[in-house]
């Protein structure tokens, strides 16, 4: 239950009303201030005052002052009148109600309509500026195409001046060779004249294929070039320069960006290379270590690791070669020739490994299984199903927790029960 | 890039552009004119020439001109400036002279090479450099050759490889140090990076170095001059240029290099008036105006107190993109500074001027 406040003290004008309110200790904020037109309420938890008003004000220049454990209210009358007194007092309860409601709602409502008026007082300044803006980039791009359009206009009539300058040129050059005509002509008569010769000399062609220009002519020194022309030297002499260049494997162009990529490629080329030359090599020039058979098995090991079966099969070769008791290496290149899928040979290398695996004890319990095992998949890829299972039987025996083999075993058994029941 | 100071810059403004019904290799100005040729392929396999004229702010067909094969480059570097023949090399292996007045027959023929002419340069023409007009190809298959125009069928000189080498396609090649009758200097780049210089005053290998990515084009700041500054370009955007004045003799020349955009840098241009400045036009359609800065000593001493080169700066002036094909091509008028043309592989040939270049 909220706590009335009720210790208020008012007084009006004509046009105010003026209303005090002490909080008992209680601090308030603006939050805590309801006002419409009819209705004010202040709420401060668990305090409460509540005041239904005798005649409407006008709650958006009311003022609410907080100080000094009060609350102090202005409130403008709507109709300066004066009233009888602070709040409605007969009302009754819905009459109370409903305007309290209807405060609220009407309170809500001016909220609304206050932020809507704010949004679109934003926006057209918003727009305003982005127009102001618009127009000042306007005005500066215009400039700047105008003086461009100057320097443009004055650029052109320079070469118009500059072109009509060459014309008066050519035309003064070619004024100039039919002046040369003429006085040629002249002084071709005037020697005729004096001579008396008979042969007519066509004018207009030696005066083009003369070949030196005659005293007293002012020409340009860039028309005459019959001048220069006797001073040439002769052609070179022929001769040829071999050129080297910077090798270069690709028949594209040298491109930096490519380089990466075409260094790699040339990488894997001369790796596959290798590789194939690779058996041979070996046998030629022994190393130290390639003379330890157990290096060679490691060595056959990281092979078949890699995937490289045919140079693990090389490298166990050279070791049995060097070292033929060793029941492992046998075991591990009948490895290789069932992935070489050698059948025949993976078979007989581990039959050798089995010989050499006697006399069976735990200690080589391992490698016997293996032996088995593959025995017996080569056994069964050649389709040699009982002698397949036979093997792996064996397997199973010396170690009969293998799920793996048991597996295996029980497919084979089916296959045989299966070809039996064919045939 | 700011406004107020990017306009002191030289700019790059496009002046007139003609859309072609063919691919333009090459685009090269006619000495002492408002004209330009373009070279290329007609889609049916013939190779053509096209002569234009530059009236305001249009390109005017003025001849056109078809040829058996296509036609991959060309140069006015070894004619006369009466004469403007036109050297082509073409995709066949043929390098021929025309005189375009007359242009059926061409004034000098012969079948120089077994593949394609990748590149070709003149010297000894026009007035610029001294000694005998010389023409110097290169191809695909890997050989460069030196021509006299006065000798019919063989090259003066033939730079191919060892018996037995594999080739390297030539992908340019370029002439230099032409300053008096005896002296001239061949620059070849190829395709595996290799870079050469080869003396045809002693018919020698002169230097040699591969810069890691094909060299696609070089050209050397000045023809006529002792040789100073080569400027490399090649795949994947990147450029050196080498001081050629001091050569170190186990490290060659000193060089810079600048990494300019991610594409192909097709051809490099030096502006005939100021040897410091070129263009590089680039496999991303855009162009890039550099300059060359030298360094406070161009050469110094090593620890064994052999002279070696010391190479400068190199700072951007302005980049512009043009098109969204490579331009392949590109040149400068030798008569207006700043007017050049180039040619894209979007069938465009674009005229541009580039400004204030005389503030720089």
């Amino acid at each position: 239950m909220p706590l009335w406040l009720r210790e208020h003290h008012w007084h009006q004008t004509p046009t105010a009303v003026f209303l005090s309110l002490p909080l008992r200790g209680a601090r308030a904020t603006p939050a805590n201030i309801f006002c419409s037109e009819r209705y004010l309420k202040v709420s401060i938890p668990p305090f409460l005052f509540e005041a239904i008003l005798y005649a409407p004000i006008d709650d958006t220049n009311s003022t609410a002052k907080i100080g000094n454990g009060n609350i102090f209210f202005t409130l403008y009358k709507k109709e300066p009148a004066m009233w009888d007194s602070l709040t409605l007092e007969n009302a009754d309860k819905e009459k109370l109600q409903y305007l309290r409601e209807n405060a609220v709602l009407k309170a809500q409502q001016k909220a609304k309509e206050e932020t809507e008026a704010k949004k679109a007082t934003k926006e057209e300044h918003k727009k305003y500026a982005l127009e102001a803006t618009m127009k000042l980039e306007e005005a500066e791009r215009k400039r700047i195409e105008d003086l461009k359009e100057k320097e443009r206009q004055k650029v052109t009539e320079e070469l118009e001046l500059w072109k009509n300058q060459q014309k008066d040129a050519d035309k003064y050059k070619s004024v100039q060779k039919e002046g040369e005509l003429h006085q040629e002509i002249g002084q071709l008569k005037e020697r005729k004249n004096e001579k008396m010769t008979k042969t007519r000399i066509p004018n207009e062609g030696t005066s083009k294929s003369r070949p030196k220009p005659t005293k007293g002519h002012a020409s340009c020194s860039i028309f005459s070039p019959n001048v220069k022309e006797e001073q040439l030297p002769a052609p070179r002499s022929a001769a040829t320069i071999k050129v080297n260049f910077t090798p270069r494997v690709f028949p594209t162009a040298l491109r930096e960006s490519r380089v990466a990529e075409e260094e790699e490629w040339l990488h894997k080329q001369a790796e596959a290379r290798r590789t194939v030359s690779a058996d041979l090599s070996e046998l030629e020039d022994l190393k130290e270590e390639e003379k330890n058979p157990d290096w060679l098995k490691d060595k056959g090991n990281k092979m078949f690791a890699m995937g490289n079966y045919l140079a693990a099969v090389n490298a166990y070769n050279l070791a049995v070669r060097l070292n033929n008791k060793l029941p492992l290496l046998y075991l591990n290149r009948a490895a290789c020739h069932l992935k070489l899928r050698n059948l025949h040979k993976a078979i007989e290398d581990s039959s050798k490994a089995l010989e050499l695996l006697t006399p069976p004890v735990p200690d080589n319990e391992g490698a016997r299984v293996k032996a088995y095992v593959r025995r017996g998949t080569a056994f069964c890829q050649l389709e040699l199903y009982t002698e397949g299972l036979q093997d792996y039987e064996a397997a199973l025996k010396i170690d009969p927790k293998n799920k793996n083999i048991e597996k295996d075993a029980e497919k084979i058994r089916h296959l045989i029960q299966g070809t039996m029941q064919g045939s | 890039m700011s406004a107020a100071p990017a306009l002191e810059r030289p700019q790059v403004v496009s002046h007139a552009q003609q859309a072609l019904s063919y691919t333009v290799f090459d685009c090269k100005w006619v000495p002492r004119s408002a004209r330009l040729l373009c070279l290329g392929s007609a889609a049916r396999g013939t190779g053509l020439v096209q002569l234009y004229e530059l009236r305001g702010a249009r390109l005017e067909l003025l001849r056109e001109i078809e040829k058996p094969k296509p036609i991959k480059c060309g140069t006015f570097g070894a004619t006369s400036l009466q004469q403007r023949y036109l050297a082509t090399g073409d995709f066949d292996g043929n390098l021929n002279i025309w005189n375009l007045e007359a242009p059926e027959i061409p004034v000098y023929s012969v079948k120089g090479h077994k593949e394609i002419i990748n590149s070709i340069d003149g010297v000894g023409g026009l007035g610029i450099g001294e000694g005998a007009p010389e023409i110097v190809t290169g191809s695909r298959d890997g050989t460069v050759k030196v021509w006299d125009p006065r000798q019919k069928d063989t090259p003066v000189a033939n730079m191919e490889p060892v018996q037995g080498e594999s080739k390297r396609d030539c992908w340019t090649v370029a002439f230099g140090n032409a300053y008096n009758q005896e002296e001239r200097v061949v620059c070849a780049g190829y395709d595996n990076g290799d870079i050469k210089l080869f003396d045809l005053k002693s018919m020698s290998l002169r230097w040699e170095t591969n810069i890691k990515n094909g060299v696609c084009s070089v050209e050397f700041d000045r023809k006529d001059i002792n040789m100073n500054k080569l400027v490399a370009t090649s795949l994947e955007g990147k450029f050196h240029v080498f001081d050629m004045r001091t050569q170190h003799p186990t490290k060659g020349f000193a060089s810079v290099s600048e990494k300019a955009q991610k594409s192909t840098i097709w051809q490099v241009r030096h502006l005939p008036q100021n040897r410091d400045i070129f263009m590089t036009s680039g496999g991303s359609g855009s162009l890039h105006l550099w300059k060359y800065e030298y360094p406070a000593q161009r050469s110094k001493k090593d620890s064994e107190g052999a002279e070696m080169g010391v190479a400068g700066s190199v700072s951007l002036l302005q980049n512009v993109t043009l098109s969204t094909q490579p331009i392949s091509s590109l040149d400068w008028s030798p008569d207006k500074k700043g007017l050049c043309v180039c040619g894209a592989f979007d069938q465009t040939v674009r005229v541009l001027i580039v400004t204030k270049l005389n503030k720089i």
